[in-house]
């Protein structure tokens, strides 16, 4: 992580390791489950964790993450 | 400290919405430069700042929010605000303008969250049925057999896309959150900061269109 006076620089691994540990903390799930609920339009309450949802929006379409299992 | 003069803030806030509006690299700090100049100026508790969250090397699109992912802003009640949103600079159209694609204000007693009392939420494109713009509150409803069984906070209020000078407005007005300068510099400045994002403001449909 690269922090400068008002911008957060992450790697991927970073923003990843971020999600995971706050979806397993929040929901009890891995990322890619939360994150693949979400485009489903199956996350309950996804106002509760629009914070994870905007950090993975810097995600590219084609990451991993989002890959069907 | 004396209070900054009202006429040098609105000068500034001015001058980022001008930044913004142009488009290209420097809307996006201008952008943030803007939300926490009328956060320092209202309920911010000193020392705490909002950052821009990037996924190196592509500085096109970036996040609001805290420094780690457990960091909401820290208010001047000791309670904490939890800012988050999406912003990209639209590649197409030249110059590359700002877009906010979603954004979240959650009030919130604990810095985990699990006490939230009361959230915005937008979403430009939302993949599910709920209303775009929306609030929701964390309590109970007294006449609650109206819900029949639905507890009050899944509730989702539709409303217009909401400010968040509006929410900050709301948490000094309502809440009584205590500000860092007099009515007499806060109000202009939120006033000037407003006016702009309504004339531009992205405003969703209420729900789904098929």
């Amino acid at each position: 992580m690269i922090e400068h006076d008002s911008t957060v620089e992450l790697s991927r691994e970073e923003l990843i390791k971020r999600l995971e540990q706050e979806a397993r903390r929040r929901r009890g799930v891995a990322a890619r489950d939360l994150l693949r609920a979400y485009r489903e339009g199956r996350l309950e309450e996804p106002g509760e964790v629009a914070d994870l949802l905007a950090l993975a929006g810097l995600l590219p379409e084609d990451d991993p993450i989002f890959a069907s299992a | 400290m004396p209070a900054p003069d009202p006429a040098y803030l609105l000068a500034e806030v001015r001058q980022l919405d001008s930044t913004i509006r142009a488009g290209g690299p420097e809307a996006l700090p201008a952008f943030l430069k803007l939300t926490n100049l009328i956060l320092n100026s209202t309920v911010l508790a000193p020392g705490t700042t909002l950052k821009l969250i990037m996924l190196l090397p592509d500085r096109t699109k970036a996040a609001l929010g805290g420094r780690t992912a457990r960091e909401p802003l820290r208010l001047n009640d000791g309670r904490y605000l939890r800012v988050s949103g999406k912003l990209y600079l639209d590649q197409a159209s030249q110059p590359n303008f700002l877009k906010v694609e979603e954004t979240s204000y959650q009030y919130q007693l604990d810095q985990d969250g699990d006490r939230w009392i009361f959230r915005y939420d937008y979403l430009r494109n939302p993949p599910h049925a709920y209303p775009a713009s929306h609030f929701q509150v964390n309590g109970q409803l007294a006449e609650a057999e109206a819900l029949q069984g639905l507890p009050l906070k899944k509730v989702h209020f539709p409303t217009g896309r909401v400010s968040l000078e509006a929410v900050i407005r709301l948490l000094v007005e309502q809440f009584k959150v205590p500000c860092n300068q007099p009515s007499e510099v806060w109000r202009p400045v939120l006033a000037e900061s407003e006016r702009d994002f309504l004339k531009v403001a992205h405003q969703a449909l209420s729900g789904p269109e098929h």
